[in-house]
């Protein structure tokens, strides 16, 4: 098995009150479930029994019990602690479930799948709201490689900011930054001017950030001076068949009030600032090119960051 | 996919190490295929191990082939070693059912029709209201393992069948080489929610005693469940395999000396109950047929359903080597109402 990752797996308030909620987390299903604390737990979506999904079961004080007969799992060990039919002085047999490690953080709950010891970088770290928060989650009939190289080569296919126009001059090439993969495009406001083609300079970038490993992406609209008017973090993971379940959340920064008078009303009626698309246009994707994605995929070399050796020889000081 | 799933794709589930349901395909013997009263002039296409049965009524009398009716001089030649290459099935009427000989028509015989003592065998005066069909998302022997299987009613179908509660809860069995006997007896036990609502039994708890008798070959599943106070419920349930991923019954609930108007709901509950019982099958199916799964841990509820694993397994091996006899302690047409308990 790979290196293990922490992967985004739900919203935290998906996973409300005391109904367990089928997730895929990199292919594998799983079942997620709280307990009367309110920690959450992930079990393989399995009964060793009849090997029938847990996540249709109801949570006991115990654990998560099966919906078909009732064995009883342990959140943090997996072990059964409980097949209610048998006598209380009944020996229960030696059935386990494998439990994943879970950490939530900043709205979104993160499963550790594969080997190594779960480390404390969560994917969502970074992401911290302001104001009010859009958030929404889908499964999209693209597959996961794909939908990370979408990410790069056309965004556009993948999500929108109303009111923007996303154009297909991506700056430069994709550039690491530590675990990601950055890239820079033009966008411009819709309705201004004659249109991109007229533009000496882009009034606005979307920055996208792409993992090299996991699945959580970060995509920005940002105004000329880069500073951020949209932050929206989109956790992807591999669902089952080829498609890609995903989980988001984002959010509007104080200063989008600088944007042009029908962007400033849609954000004074609380209209989301952006949309992640649950449906894809298969049609917008296959036209795609592979261009930046190449990067991602290996084929042609990445672009260091370019502050990345400063920033290593000054720790190499300290 | 991560690489443990990776491995697992690439091998294959191996019946000889695990338990595959799905693989089973046993023969020479009669499946239910139809209501009689469902059979007319016009042909019903109905499938059994991915086959295809046309019934139909030919001037009254019933017919069972391969091919519609208008087909089968052109199609004849294409007829399989089931209808020893005429395209007809041997086919016979009773217990208001269309049994169908699935196996060498050489060795079809109307003795090997399993008997059901609690059903006229000319099937007149049946009321229509006691028979619903009612399709199974898995392979017959999943479908049959979760009716042998008894705890999970109370929670799969706690809101239906009951919670569980009760005094003492006892299960017996009792094989041969082509039948299982299970028996419950559970005493003081909560009143079903059904039995209560519409059954007219008010008292809070009552005791039941419930007989199982499954034909292993065509998965005639007979039951005789008595509830004291109230009635007894014998009912029929014939799980055709349709295929390795879905199968079919023609139930026969045969609730006539029940009071009304439980007699004529209590066939109805299946509408309820076969849902519930589906939304764990059909993934569950699914599983038994990916590789690399691990093998099926069990508590001591399993021993009846670990038993019929075990005949089941037995059986299809025996026809494997080529022996389809019934064996000498196992006459389907025995008379098996002293097992079911009617007399007492």
């Amino acid at each position: 098995m790979e290196k293990g990752h922490w992967w985004t797996v739900a919203l935290t308030e998906q996973l409300a009150g005391a109904k367990p909620l089928a997730v895929v987390c990199d292919g594998r299903q799983l079942a997620l479930f709280r307990n009367a604390d309110g920690q959450a737990f992930a079990l393989d979506d399995r009964c060793p029994h009849r090997r029938v999904l847990l996540s249709p079961g109801v949570v006991k004080p115990g654990g998560l019990q099966c919906p078909y007969h009732g064995w009883t799992f342990d959140g943090a060990s997996g072990k059964c602690v409980d097949i209610p039919n048998l006598r209380r002085d009944e020996k229960i047999p030696a059935a386990t479930v494998r439990a994943w490690p879970v950490a939530e953080a900043n709205g979104f709950i993160h499963v550790f799948a594969g080997e190594g010891e779960a480390h404390d970088r969560l994917p969502a770290a970074a992401y911290r709201p302001q104001g009010r928060e859009y958030t929404g989650s889908a499964v999209a009939g693209i597959g996961f490689d794909e939908y990370l190289d979408v990410m790069l080569d056309g965004p556009e296919c993948l999500l929108a900011f109303p009111g923007v126009l996303i154009t297909d001059f991506f700056l430069g090439e994709p550039r690491r930054d530590g675990a990601h993969l950055v890239l820079d495009r033009g966008a411009v406001w819709r309705g201004r001017g004659l249109g991109p083609a007229f533009v000496s300079d882009h009034p606005l970038l979307v920055r996208t950030r792409v993992p090299l490993a996991g699945g959580d992406i970060r995509v920005e609209l940002l105004n000329a001076g880069e500073e951020a008017l949209v932050t929206v973090q989109v956790a992807a993971t591999a669902n089952r068949r080829g498609t890609t379940s995903l989980a988001w959340r984002g959010f509007a920064h104080a200063r989008v009030h600088a944007g042009p008078l029908g962007w400033r009303l849609r954000r004074l009626a609380g209209r989301a600032p952006f949309a992640v698309f649950g449906t894809i246009d298969g049609r917008a994707i296959a036209a795609l090119e592979k261009a930046p994605s190449l990067a991602r995929r290996g084929i042609i070399p990445i672009a260091a960051h370019r502050h990345e050796h400063a920033c290593a020889a000054e720790e190499s000081f300290a | 996919m991560n690489k443990e799933d990776l491995t697992r794709a690439t091998v294959a589930a191996d019946p000889k190490r695990d338990w595959i349901p799905s693989s089973l395909d046993l023969r020479d013997t009669w499946f239910p295929m139809a209501y009689g009263a469902e059979v007319g002039s016009r042909p019903l296409r109905r499938i059994v191990h991915a086959q295809n049965v046309y019934l139909w009524r030919d001037n009254g009398r019933i017919r069972a082939a391969e091919f519609l009716p208008g087909l089968i001089e052109r199609m004849r030649p294409g007829a399989s070693m089931f209808t020893g290459g005429s395209a007809y099935y041997p086919v016979h009427e009773r217990y208001g059912y269309v049994w169908v000989w699935y196996g060498d028509p050489e060795r079809a015989h109307e003795g090997l029709i399993p008997l059901i003592p609690f059903l006229p065998a000319d099937g007149v005066g049946i009321p229509r209201y006691t028979q619903r069909s009612v399709r199974f998302d898995a392979s017959t022997a999943l479908s049959v393992e979760n009716l042998i299987d008894l705890t999970h009613a109370d929670f799969l179908h706690a809101n239906t069948i009951g919670d569980g509660q009760s005094e003492s809860d006892v299960v017996e069995f009792s094989s041969t080489s082509e039948t299982l006997t299970r028996t419950r007896i559970v005493t003081r036990k909560s009143v079903a929610p059904v039995m209560r609502w519409v059954g007219g039994v008010r008292a809070q708890y009552q005791d039941l005693r419930a007989v199982l008798h499954v034909h292993l070959r065509n998965n005639l599943c007979i039951s005789y469940p008595s509830f004291t106070p109230g009635y007894a419920i014998p009912n029929v349930q014939p799980f055709v395999p349709v295929g390795r991923h879905r199968s079919r019954v023609d139930q026969t609930n045969y609730t006539v000396h029940a009071p009304a108007p439980f007699r004529w709901l209590m066939p109805r509950i299946s509408y309820i109950i076969q849902p519930q019982d589906n939304a764990v099958l059909r993934p569950q199916n699914a599983r038994y047929l990916e590789p690399g799964q691990p093998r099926d841990m069990s508590s001591r509820f399993d021993a009846p359903g670990n038993r019929y694993r075990v005949l089941m397994t037995r059986l299809a091996e025996r026809q494997r080597q080529g022996d389809f006899s019934y064996g000498a302690d196992a006459d389907p047409a025995r008379d098996i109402a002293d097992i079911l308990g009617m007399h007492g």
